[in-house]
């Protein structure tokens, strides 16, 4: 079982963009999820989010990392490593990260964006399916990449004016 | 933030009951919230209420848990109502675009 492992990393003058980079690897299907949480408080307290957005971003970490441990390594153990930060992007100003990596043999092979469209109708509700959806509502971009050896997700939301609900896999 | 979820359960009567859910409702506490309500949806009981005015935050899983809820309720013809959620979990449903869809009350009252 891999232990909870943070680093809040400094950084030198060349990488000074990157505000208190932290970095977690954990088990998937540990309960650490409050740690993850934990993470998003200070990273959103740090880009100086109100209560109603941190709980926004606290929703899409906690989505994505449900989603790892569920389809990724299918409730299995299972490394995933997080890293988070705050950075300039020269078309977006300020924003927050968060990287996800899992080595899970099963790659993802979903769609963002249609899960991101799918509206629920009230008189034929499944329980299914909402966890992309809320990913996608609330973070400003969202986007997926193979890998030889797992999964690459990465989450972006505006520090600024956040939520333009941008979705890429 | 909880990593435990905790019940209240009080019988109105035959036909009414209460359930105050107690923590965070989350991938790894979501079934606890299932094995509690689904026995709750008998063809006699009419109002099942649950007041979720403590509990801080609530995923997908949670949602989904309810989402089950209302179509029990649905199959067994009784009220299912939903109260107390704070701000940050009535935004998680208006997110999913489910706030229209359960009877959600503003108070606790049964």
């Amino acid at each position: 079982m891999v232990a909870p492992c943070i680093q809040d990393v400094s950084f030198s003058e060349k990488e000074s963009s990157h505000v208190g980079k932290l970095c977690l690897q954990l088990n998937c299907n540990s309960d650490c999820i409050h740690v993850l949480r934990s993470m998003v408080a200070v990273m959103t307290a740090r880009a100086g989010m109100d209560e109603l957005r941190s709980n926004r971003v606290a929703i899409a970490v906690d989505e994505l990392f449900a989603n790892i441990a569920t389809h990724a390594y299918g409730g299995k153990a299972g490394r995933v490593e997080m890293e988070t930060c705050i950075c300039n992007e020269s078309d977006r100003g300020p924003v927050l990260i968060f990287d996800f990596r899992d080595f899970a043999s099963v790659v993802w092979s979903g769609d963002i964006k249609a899960a991101a469209n799918h509206e629920p109708d009230p008189a034929n509700l499944t329980p299914g399916g909402l966890g992309l959806r809320l990913i996608c509502k609330v973070s400003d971009h969202c986007e997926h990449e193979s890998l030889e050896d797992g999964n690459h997700w990465r989450l972006i939301f505006n520090i600024n004016d956040g939520e333009q609900n941008g979705c890429n896999a | 933030m909880d990593v435990t979820l905790n019940f209240e359960r009080e019988d109105k009567d035959d036909t009414h009951v209460l359930l105050r859910v107690i923590g965070d409702v989350t991938i790894h506490t979501s079934t606890r919230l299932r094995e509690q309500l689904k026995p709750l949806f008998t063809t006699k009981m009419q109002e099942i209420h649950v007041t979720l005015e403590q509990v801080d935050f609530m995923d997908s899983s949670g949602i989904a848990t309810l989402v089950e809820g209302l179509q029990w309720s649905r199959l067994t013809g009784g009220r299912f109502v939903l109260s107390g959620l704070r701000d940050n979990v009535k935004d998680v449903f208006s997110l999913a675009k489910l706030d229209t869809v359960f009877d959600i009350e503003d108070n606790t009252t049964a």
